[in-house]
């Protein structure tokens, strides 16, 4: 404990000379602004995913109308969207939501934001590192919003940028442009580049994370009274550090395939209209291996932060313990584990063995388990709870309410027989949207309208924050539900008319339905942003623990603490979650020694 | 909107997604009948699955819903529910149980583990018998296991089928044993007098059917939604896909003189989208994806599909 102490008051220690306005917001070495910066970018991003989601919904309810706004940018096709720009949009949406919004926001975000300051650290353990980690975003965010000006348009291979479709080049000397589809010319490589500093961002967050939460903590701050937030944080960090290599990799291969002329995924034999590569001698499923073995744990990058964000919220404002601490540090752990050995999953129909298909279908189903405890045990700390229904509780309540169909759906696709049907169908976009956007989303929303007051000193408006919350409920089912219905009906996925087979035509009206929800959906975030932008400036002034909350983050002495975070290094003698009777009042901050032993369960 | 407002919402909103799911069926957004023989299983472990996530899905949300409802924030500020109260008297008689915790950890450990082992045992011999090629090897022994060989060369956008000649065909037939090594061979090696046929699967009902799938440029997926049949082809690789149609849905069309797809044998009408079947392609292969849809014809009997291919052989001749 002694070097710990020494650690944080050091980190305190420094003479903090008053920096210039660049080092200071721009080039920032304090994990809040850095944090603060990935907020920022991820909500930009947010609208620009956001767009491209729209561009996808008005096709596939009106396939052959005129695009709005945007049609004079296909006079050769009257108006209406070609196929491969389709094509691009669905591809840019998703890549630009997973790897420039969801990412960022839950370990660039929140990561930095939340780590230090749950664990009374003054900051992370590598602040340079840490700066570094925001800036080489920035050449990535360069290079994808660029690849839409490219010849040939941004990728369209989808977010899985299968080979060969996605790998295929000309020999070299020829250029870029591809022989299969026109979005996996330039616009592939540069796809391939951007999310190379992605990956390396997330790597040098994860290297930082881990450190910190093992090095920094606060005197008395044992693993097992860390916060759920933290143990997320911790365990997705590890996720990240032990997965991102093998899409580094992938990528890079990828990259060479397409501009050297290696051919890492391209096998003999192949033609395109008259033209035949030369070389072969490549594996394409190799591609889906190592890119599964590094997305399938990233689904649950993705989704860990929001469990831990939305417990320690949910406690908060149940004003009772966390039910089951233990076991759900030890179901994060468990999901984490069993996600490595997950991701054959994604390929049952890809012509991988058959039998392997067994084998990942039996770790699938059982991957459920640790998530159905998760439901339970939040179930269990609102049970007997004051429930007080702020905009943040209301979020997590949403998230939960909303995780239970996203997880049940990845029962029918983890059932072997049942994905020979349902693979790459709508059921498919169901669930992933049920799981990232019913629920990774709305925990993020959950965490910024929790975390703001830390972050800005001002309350966001909880009235209007409410309105935000119910037509972004209401709506996200209208929007996400009926596409299981349409799954199951038989709609592929990523098609730009769903008027040309048999099965599908007849499901134009739910799709109409379910894409006037998504503009409502859309519009709706819009009420968020004004919220989210005139409370910075106008809101209400914070006090220092507006929510009457136990974790250190609200023990700082002012409510946005400066560089250094405590003015004193804060000493911990109970866990995050003593709420409930405690004589007068119903909380007990970390700091305090516990009065009621209410956490003897 | 007062504090027991929002479980309200909750509630009226999860109970719309049920109702919508629950009446689905009629509405027609459902799956398509099963028109294969193991589409029985496949659509049975979907049930059973349903059946099960219906369960818990209820059981959550409803215990969620009326938590939120039970101990939302009073106006007056005091406590929901007393800090001793007891449990409600139908709850009393699990009540020592309900108090230990540990004893609540386990059991919603075990069951669900219990409901998730079940849901694996179940699937495992379904998916064997659908994909496993030690469950479907074709030895060309007998006559009733020898089976109809289709070659479906995918490339975008289209689906390339390459049958066996007639004469060849009834050869394998008639003397399954003194044919074997060129049944065999079918699939890997193409002939001079191969049929070819873009875009129309021809099979006869009851009769396994092996497809030699391939594909010459980017993956594609053979996917045949009423047949409960999906299939990457794989850029590289020759993939055996196997099924057994189960219903007719083609007939002669006199006036045409060919045969026609989506004709219910059953009923009157001449075209029936019930009875159309796709082949549509269901993985990505670049801006034509979403058009790339073969058609599937099931004949009634071998008899009439061996005048198809008679006929789709001499109209090649014709034309080359
Ligand atoms: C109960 C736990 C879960 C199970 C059993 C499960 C199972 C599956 C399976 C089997 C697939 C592949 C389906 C197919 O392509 O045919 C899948 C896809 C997917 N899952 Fe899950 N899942 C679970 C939870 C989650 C969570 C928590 C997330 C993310 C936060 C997630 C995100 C995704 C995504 C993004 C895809 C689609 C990837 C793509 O093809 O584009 N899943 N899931
Ligand atoms: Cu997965
Ligand atoms: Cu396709």
């Amino acid at each position: 404990m002694n070097s710990h102490a020494e650690h944080a008051t050091d980190a305190h220690g420094h003479a903090h000379p008053e920096l210039g306005f660049i080092r200071k917001y721009v080039f920032s070495e304090d994990h809040k602004i850095i944090g603060v910066q990935f907020l920022f970018t991820s909500i930009i991003f947010l609208g620009l995913g956001g767009i491209l989601a729209l561009l996808v919904r008005i096709q596939l309810a009106w396939p052959h109308a005129e695009i709005p706004f945007i049609h004079n940018y296909f006079p050769d096709n009257g108006g209406r969207m070609p196929e491969s720009f389709y094509n691009m949009c669905f591809t840019m949406h998703a890549s630009v939501m997973i790897f420039f919004v969801i990412i960022p926001f839950l370990t660039g975000a929140f990561g930095n934001f939340t780590i230090p300051l749950m664990i009374g650290a003054g900051d992370m353990a590598f602040p340079k590192l840490n700066m570094m980690s925001y800036w080489i975003l920035w050449p990535a965010f360069v290079l994808i919003s660029f690849s839409f000006f490219v010849d040939g348009g941004a990728a369209a291979s989808g977010w899985t940028a299968y080979p060969t479709i996605s790998s295929v080049a000309m020999p070299a000397g020829q250029g870029l442009a591809s022989p299969a589809a026109p979005g996996s010319g330039p616009g592939q490589v540069l796809w391939l580049l951007s999310l190379l500093c992605v990956g390396v961002s997330s790597m040098m967050g994860s290297v930082n994370y881990i450190t910190t939460i093992i090095n920094m903590r606060a005197p008395g701050m044992t693993l097992y009274r860390m916060p759920m937030t933290i143990w997320a944080m911790f365990i997705t960090a590890i996720l990240q550090a032990f997965a991102l290599p093998v899409l580094t990799v992938a990528l890079i291969l990828q990259t060479l395939d397409k501009t050297i002329g290696t051919t890492f995924f391209l096998p003999d034999g192949l033609s395109f209209g008259n033209w035949s590569p030369e070389v072969g001698g490549g594996q394409p499923l190799l591609w889906q291996h190592l890119f599964w073995f590094y997305s399938h744990p990233a689904v649950y990058i993705m989704i860990l932060p929001s469990m831990g964000m939305v417990s320690d919220i949910l406690a908060t404002f149940a004003r009772r313990p966390l039910f089951g601490y233990r076991a759900m540090i030890y179901s994060i752990a468990g999901i984490a584990g069993l996600g490595f050995i997950v991701w054959g999953h994604h390929m049952f129909q890809s012509g991988m063995d058959p039998r392997l298909g067994t084998g990942f279908m039996v770790a699938t189903i059982m991957i459920a388990l640790p998530s159905a405890i998760k439901v339970f045990n939040w179930l269990g700390t609102i049970y007997r709870g004051n429930l007080q229904f702020t905009t943040p509780m209301l979020f997590a309540l949403g998230f939960v309410s909303l995780f239970i169909i996203g997880g049940l759906s990845g029962i029918f696709m983890a059932a072997t027989p049942v994905d020979i049907y349902i693979h790459d169908t709508y059921f498919i976009v169901a669930h992933i949207h049920y799981v990232l956007f019913a629920s990774s989303l709305l925990g993020i929303f959950g965490g910024i309208y929790y975390w703001f007051p830390k972050m800005f000193g001002k309350m966001m408006n909880d009235n209007v924050g409410k309105a935000h919350f119910f037509l972004t409920f209401v709506l996200c089912n209208c929007t996400f539900f009926p596409m299981h219905m349409v799954g199951l009906a038989g709609l592929r996925r990523r098609i730009p008319d769903i008027t040309a087979g048999a099965l599908e035509a007849k499901l134009l009206p739910l799709n109409e339905f379910m894409s006037i929800s998504a503009l409502l959906l859309g519009l709706a975030q819009l009420i968020f942003v004004a919220n989210f932008l005139w409370s910075i400036f106008f809101g209400a002034k914070a006090s220092q623990n507006p929510w009457k909350s136990n974790t250190l983050e609200w023990t700082t002495g002012d409510p946005v603490p400066g560089h250094g975070n405590f003015d004193t290094v804060p000493i911990v003698h109970c866990g995050p979650y003593e709420y409930g009777e405690h004589g007068d009042k119903d909380n007990c901050p970390q700091t305090e020694k516990s009065t009621t032993p209410v956490a003897a369960h | 909107m007062g504090n027991k407002g929002w479980s309200v919402l909750f509630g009226v909103t999860m109970l719309a997604c049920a109702i919508g799911f629950a009446v689905s069926p009629l509405m027609g957004w459902w799956m398509p009948e099963g028109v294969s023989a193991h589409a029985g299983a496949v659509d049975g472990l979907f049930y059973l699955i349903y059946a099960v996530t219906a369960v818990a899905f209820i059981i959550t949300e409803v215990i969620l819903v009326i938590f939120m409802w039970r101990y939302a924030k009073t106006p007056d500020g005091k406590p929901p529910i007393a800090p001793n109260a007891g449990f409600p008297t139908f709850l009393k008689p699990f009540e020592s149980f309900l108090n230990d915790h540990h004893k609540i950890e386990l059991a919603w450990t075990i069951v669900p583990s219990i409901v998730l082992l079940v849901i694996v045992f179940a699937q495992v011999n379904a998916w064997a018998e659908i994909k496993y090629a030690t469950r479907n090897r074709n030895d060309g022994t007998k006559v009733d296991s020898a089976r109809a060989q289709i070659a479906v060369s995918a490339r975008q956008f289209e689906w390339r089928m390459r049958y066996p000649s007639a004469a060849r065909f009834k050869g394998w037939m008639a003397e399954p044993a003194a044919t074997r090594k060129d049944f065999e061979s079918f699939g890997k090696i193409p002939h001079f007098d191969d049929v070819h046929v873009v875009n129309e699967l021809h099979i006869w009902k009851d009769h396994p059917v092996v497809v030699h799938l391939t594909t010459r440029d980017v993956i594609h997926s053979f996917n045949l939604p009423n047949f409960r049949v999906k299939q990457d082809a794989l850029p590289g690789k020759m993939i055996p896909v196997w099924f057994t149609p189960t219903k007719v849905n083609c007939k002669w069309d006199e006036s045409r003189q060919r045969y026609i797809d989506g004709y219910d044998p059953a009923g009157k009408k001449e075209k029936d989208k019930e009875y159309t079947w796709d082949i549509a392609c269901a993985e990505l292969c670049g801006w034509g994806h979403y058009r790339m849809i073969g058609r599937v014809f099931v004949h009634k009997d071998q008899a009439e599909f061996l005048d198809w291919l008679q006929k789709a052989e001499a109209e090649g001749t014709r034309r080359n």
